[in-house]
């Protein structure tokens, strides 16, 4: 599934928080189609890296590249580009799942409300939760609304998914509905960037796990040798206290 | 205090002419504390040294009577030319007045919407202007709804005020006849119950809408 | 006159504005605990009739119930003096304001800490000076210190019943100066470095009190 094209781009990347160094000459292409999985310490830069990707955070020297184009200025394109999943998921708690899935697409990609609905729709099916369209977030179960984030972010049909550890907050009963649906993309050939602890899913599904510490990557292998035969000490000692 | 129906009837209907100017001026001056509020409180946002001139300003607005305020404008600006009739000063410092505490609310409910939700608006491709109407501001009203009700209710409270510059508002008239009949007794308690059941009924509104809000939040 | 002067003279009615602010607290605390305390614990008539005499005080306008007291009481046979009735007003007007406050803060309690204090064989009232209301202070103090704000600034309604606090200074400098710029600038000064300090102080207590109880945006309004 994974071809030569390469979605994202990042290259010598640098980034400081006053003089606080976070990200340390990151390296990394992400092919179309590729699902890689990063984890590593708190701290270690891991959310920074996703949130310079579409630009929520802006950072000093190196490159980020989306589908080829380096010319950042274009915020809006780039963000309709990469969608995001949140820890918190943050879904709009004034405005329905329907309305929350149909935002951007009425806003910002121009459609008719008839038309962006059916989109939504569509796309609520697709993360088994279409019942709940009339809802308001705060009426859901946390697995729920993070579906429904998931959702609202797949409306925009973006080349990319960034998700910040999108099970760190949720009931341990309700990670595997979000893991679920997670893998499902993957399977339909999604490119995506995932945040998360969730060693099971990341064997499962990654191409390419990622280790990072203190805001530089150390290692990035495919699941199997990651997990069996880790290079550096410090992912080693790292995967040792989390399984 | 003899029971004088034909005088309390007098006062009544005093107290009923000027009630439409009366709440016209507690409007306007809604409106402009909410909009000087507001601008504040963007000031406020803009850079650190605007911060804190802006804090500054608010806390100097809240730091003084709200009596002294009214003189200042009405007696310092004819000094320099600038003559307005006593009902636009007056307003003018209502609204300045409670712009100090709008600022503050509008801070406090743009303060407590967590920062992913204009993150989440921003990774969606919205345009600024949409993150900032379609996100952050309806929640924003929600969260200050109430307390703003709440300052206005006061601003309605307030007008009495302006008497003290000769606005013909209810306090104003009822003055009036209460200095040219020498009775101060019966004008100030049918004053005061006709402004208790304005305030009370207003602030009973505010109250309702506050559960309304507070329901809808848990939805 | 130079501004000094005019800023000295202002000062003259320092006394009078602090009069009354401390004698309007000694009327505000205990109608603000006592009103706030029955409204929370009565039920039914009993409770409708203190709820309407807050609501009295709080929704009157003050400049409306300092001129009402001051002109009525005297036709009614009593007669008090001009500072007993300002203060009386002006401390009840505020200490209403403030039993609201009290009775959120009696009602935020959590109800565990009035079982944990039976659990412990206390009676009601000593649960409620004990427990309750110790916790109760730290939650209202900021709202105390606003309240008391208000209050200051309030007293500058005692110069329209010709007592000689700063604000009627001001006006009584006036005719003999007149230079409005500087006397209201003075007169503007003289409550700023009153007040700004206790601006300050409430706000870091604020900040020390109510971090991120959301209780903040509820304070909001209730108080002006
Ligand atoms: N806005 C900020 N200002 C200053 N420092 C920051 C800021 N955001 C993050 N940092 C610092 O940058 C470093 C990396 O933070 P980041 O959030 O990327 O870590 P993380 O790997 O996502 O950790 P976690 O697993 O806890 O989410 C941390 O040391 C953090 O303290
Ligand atoms: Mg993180």
């Amino acid at each position: 599934m994974v071809s030569n094209d390469v979605v994202i781009a990042v290259k010598g990347l640098n980034k400081w928080y006053a003089d606080f160094q976070a990200l340390k000459e990151i390296d990394l292409d992400v092919m179309k189609g590729e699902q890689i999985v990063i984890c590593g310490p708190s701290g270690s830069g891991k959310s920074t890296l996703i949130r310079c990707i579409n630009r929520l955070e802006s950072f000093q020297e190196g490159s980020i590249r989306v589908e080829g184009v380096a010319d950042q200025n274009d915020l809006l394109t780039l963000r309709r580009t990469v969608g995001m999943v949140f820890q918190q998921f943050n879904l709009f708690p004034h405005l329905t799942v329907l309305r929350n899935c149909t935002l951007a697409l009425t806003r910002a990609r121009g459609l008719e409300k008839a038309a962006a609905e059916d989109v939504a729709l569509s796309l609520l099916d697709r993360v088994r939760i279409r019942e709940q369209a009339l809802k308001y977030p705060g009426q859901l179960s946390g697995g729920q609304q993070q579906r429904v984030a998931i959702a609202r972010a797949l409306c925009m049909s973006p080349k990319a998914m960034l998700f910040d550890e999108p099970t760190s907050s949720l009931d341990p009963e309700m990670i595997k509905e979000v893991l679920d649906v997670m893998a499902d993309l993957a399977s339909d050939g999604m490119t995506m960037i995932c945040v998360t602890h969730e060693m099971g899913f990341a064997r499962r599904v990654a191409d390419r796990v990622i280790f990072m510490d203190q805001g530089r990557i150390v290692e990035a292998a495919k699941p199997d040798i990651f997990f069996e035969a880790p290079r550096n000490a410090r992912t080693r000692a790292f995967l040792h206290q989390i399984l | 205090m003899a029971f004088d129906l034909p005088f309390l009837l007098q006062i009544l209907k005093a107290i009923f002419q000027a009630m439409p100017l009366t709440l016209a001026i507690a409007l306007v001056s809604c409106a402009g504390a909410f909009l000087l509020g507001f601008a504040f409180e963007i000031l406020r946002r803009v850079n650190r040294p605007l911060g804190l001139l802006m804090r500054l300003i608010i806390d100097f607005i809240r730091s003084t009577p709200l009596l002294v305020q009214i003189y200042f404008f009405y007696y310092v600006l004819p000094y320099y030319g600038v003559v307005l009739p006593g009902v636009v000063v007056g307003g003018m410092a209502l609204s300045i007045y409670y712009s100090g505490y709008l600022a503050e609310v509008f801070k406090a409910g743009i303060d407590t919407i967590p920062a992913g939700q204009s993150e989440a608006a921003l990774a969606l491709g919205l345009a600024p202007m949409d993150v900032t109407f379609r996100v952050i501001a309806p929640q924003m009203l929600r969260n200050i709804a109430a307390p703003m009700g709440n300052y206005f209710v006061s601003i309605l409270k307030s007008t009495p005020y302006l008497a003290v510059i000769g606005v013909a508002e209810m306090m104003g008239m009822t003055l009036e006849i209460a200095s040219s009949t020498f009775r101060y007794a019966e004008p100030m308690l049918l004053l005061g119950i006709v402004f208790f059941i304005l305030a009370a009924t207003m602030a009973w509104c505010v109250r309702r809408l506050e559960v309304r809000l507070m329901q809808s939040s848990k939805r | 006159m130079s501004f000094f002067d005019i800023f000295r003279g202002i000062l003259e009615g320092m006394d009078v504005t602090l009069t009354v602010t401390f004698m309007g607290l000694c009327f505000a605390i205990p109608f603000g605990l006592v009103a706030g305390i029955l409204q929370h614990f009565l039920k039914g008539a009993s409770r409708a009739s203190v709820t309407m005499i807050i609501e009295f005080w709080r929704s009157t306008p003050v400049l409306v119930l300092m001129f009402m007291f001051y002109y009525s009481l005297p036709t009614v046979g009593i007669y008090l003096s001009a500072t007993l009735v300002a203060a009386s007003t002006l401390g009840l007007h505020v200490g209403a304001y403030g039993s609201q406050s009290v009775r959120a803060a009696l009602q935020a309690l959590d109800r565990g800490q009035v079982e944990a204090g039976f659990a412990l064989g206390l009676r009601r009232p000593a649960i409620l000076w004990t427990i309750e209301l110790p916790q109760m202070v730290r939650a209202m103090l900021p709202t105390f210190v606003n309240q008391l704000i208000q209050l200051v600034k309030g007293t500058s309604l005692v110069a329209l019943i010709t007592m000689s606090d700063m604000t009627h200074r001001a006006k009584e400098i006036s005719q003999l100066t007149f230079d409005p710029p500087a006397i209201y600038s003075a007169l503007l000064l003289a409550y700023f470095i009153l007040l700004y300090p206790i601006t300050i102080f409430g706000r870091w207590l604020e900040r020390k009190v109510g971090q991120g109880s959301g209780k903040l945006m509820e304070d909001h309004g209730r108080g002006v």
